[in-house]
């Protein structure tokens, strides 16, 4: 099941093409390799723009990163669980 | 001019599944927060064949497909998606006019039905390619046959018609399946013997004028195929008719403070949309559903045009309290209709006259702008912020997103 989280997380990041892609983040210690972006989008809080990414996992999870541009952080906003 | 509809499959359950692959393949209902009550906003095509679709209680369809995996929608991911599939269409055309969240007619002028119906295979593979998302897509002459057309064949489906052959498809099939004729008034044409279009298409124009007034013969050259409705171009904005919020209610409730303040919300949300895309409006909309599915909606024209929440709200809550029997209440709905551009509209308004309250407002808009939606709310729904969760927080529309957007990418931005 999907698990909504606000968890603040570092996140290794490119940019290829003008655009930012997550290549690997740290969460609860682990280092999660990114295999695949399969998805963007952004959400508006206000003037704030927050850019989400939908992500697949090294080892096949997949979950959603949020960038939010107010104080420059990385937050893993839900994540895939097998239960 | 040929014209396409563009009909995204199962577009909010496919968006989820083209962003986490596990879901492909495997039944996916979006609704609300899944641990709540609500609806099923969308349903993959593999939980389709369990009974579970589009407007179902989540509950039933947990007991129908409990293996099924329930997904949190979010109406923001979506909104963001169809403008990106906008933008690839404008690659093909510059004649493309949304049509919903998950549809869009585009348009190619001097273009055979047999050179669009290429362009369209071309449309769909770009999709699939770029968002790995399916679309079916109906090509015809005018929007009604491509409408119609994209029904045909679904998921995948590409139906090229001109108007004998959508005569031959849609002749046989039932009244209903006709765009534009609901329920209710299939029930009127079956009752005098017009069960199928085609029956319809050939039905005498004395029959139809009278008991169906002006629209009778549009609707039976509607049964031909036939439709002049012009594609307007995205970008040049189509007329908005209404615009309203509704909610289903974290559970059934007869406690009126709560329900007075979900349509609080409700209504300051309806305004602060009129206000942002620059509306006002003159008949407010209550539409309330009961613990027995029953609904009903309740009307009432103002004197004067308004954006004016607390307008909106008093109007609405003598509606309620007119209509409301006491029983416990599932769904609240609030809108305005019979909208005039606000420069436009007369400038009676007791709110326009009002400047010291039209500028507090206009500083707490300002606010929202730049903190977000929760920042500020009525006294009165702050109680029930937890309890209004579904309640959305200016949800603009993809044209209003789209001017904000083309604001921040300007030179001057």
């Amino acid at each position: 099941m999907f698990e909504s989280l606000s968890d603040q997380v570092d996140v290794l990041t490119a940019y290829v093409d003008g655009r930012v892609e997550p290549l690997r983040f740290r969460w609860k210690g682990r280092v999660i390799r990114v295999r695949k972006v399969t998805g963007r989008w952004s959400r508006r809080e206000g003037q704030t723009v927050l850019r989400y990414f939908a992500v697949e996992g090294q080892e096949g999870a997949t979950y959603e990163l949020c960038y939010d541009p107010r104080g420059s952080r990385w937050l893993l906003s839900r994540a895939w669980t097998s239960e | 001019m040929a014209i396409l509809l563009v009909d995204m499959d199962a577009f909010f359950a496919s968006v989820e599944q083209a962003h986490h692959e596990h879901l492909r393949g495997r039944p996916v209902i979006v609704c609300g927060d899944p641990g709540r009550r609500g609806v099923v906003t969308a349903a993959s095509y593999e939980a389709r064949p369990f009974g579970v679709h589009a407007g179902m209680p989540v509950q039933e369809a947990r007991r129908l497909c409990p293996h099924a995996e329930f997904v949190e929608g979010d109406p923001e991911k979506y909104v963001g998606q169809s403008l990106e599939l906008l933008n690839l269409y404008l690659t093909f055309t510059p004649d493309v006019e949304p049509f919903s969240v998950d549809e869009a007619f585009v348009g190619f002028v001097n273009t055979d039905l047999e050179e669009a119906g290429r362009r369209a295979a071309a449309i769909q593979r770009a999709i699939l390619e770029r968002f790995a998302l399916d679309a079916s897509i109906g090509v015809g002459p005018n929007k009604l046959v491509a409408k119609m057309g994209a029904g045909v064949r679904k998921p995948r489906g590409l139906t090229v018609l001109d108007e004998a052959a959508f005569r031959d498809t849609f002749w046989p099939r039932d009244i209903q399946d006709l765009w534009g004729v609901g329920p209710r008034l299939a029930e009127r044409m079956r009752s005098l013997g017009f069960k199928t279009v085609g029956d319809l298409a050939r039905a005498p124009d004395p029959v139809l004028k009278g008991e169906f007034g002006i629209i009778g013969p549009q609707l039976r050259e509607a049964a031909w195929g036939r439709d002049d409705t012009p594609l307007t171009p995205y970008h040049e904005g189509a007329e908005v008719k209404s615009m309203g919020h509704e909610v289903t209610l974290g559970e059934d409730s007869d406690e009126p403070v709560y329900l007075k303040g979900t349509l609080l919300r409700l209504a300051d949300q309806v305004a602060r949309r009129l206000r942002a895309e620059g509306y006002v409006g003159r008949t407010v909309v209550l539409k309330l559903r009961n613990h027995r599915f029953e609904t009903c909606t309740r009307q009432k024209a103002l004197a004067e045009h308004t954006c004016d929440h607390e307008r909106i709200y008093a109007t609405v809550r003598a509606l309620f309290e007119a209509s409301w029997k006491g029983g416990p209440v599932r769904l609240l709905g609030v809108s305005v209709a019979s909208l005039e551009k606000r420069e436009g509209a007369a400038q009676t308004e007791l709110f326009e006259r009002d400047d010291r309250r039209l500028r507090l407002t206009e500083a707490a808009d300002r606010v929202r702008n730049k903190l977000g939606e929760a920042s500020l709310v009525p006294l009165g729904s702050l109680t029930h912020r937890g309890g209004l969760r579904h309640v959305p927080f200016g949800a603009m529309s993809g044209r209003v997103l789209q001017k904000q957007k083309a604001r921040e990418e300007s030179p001057d931005g």
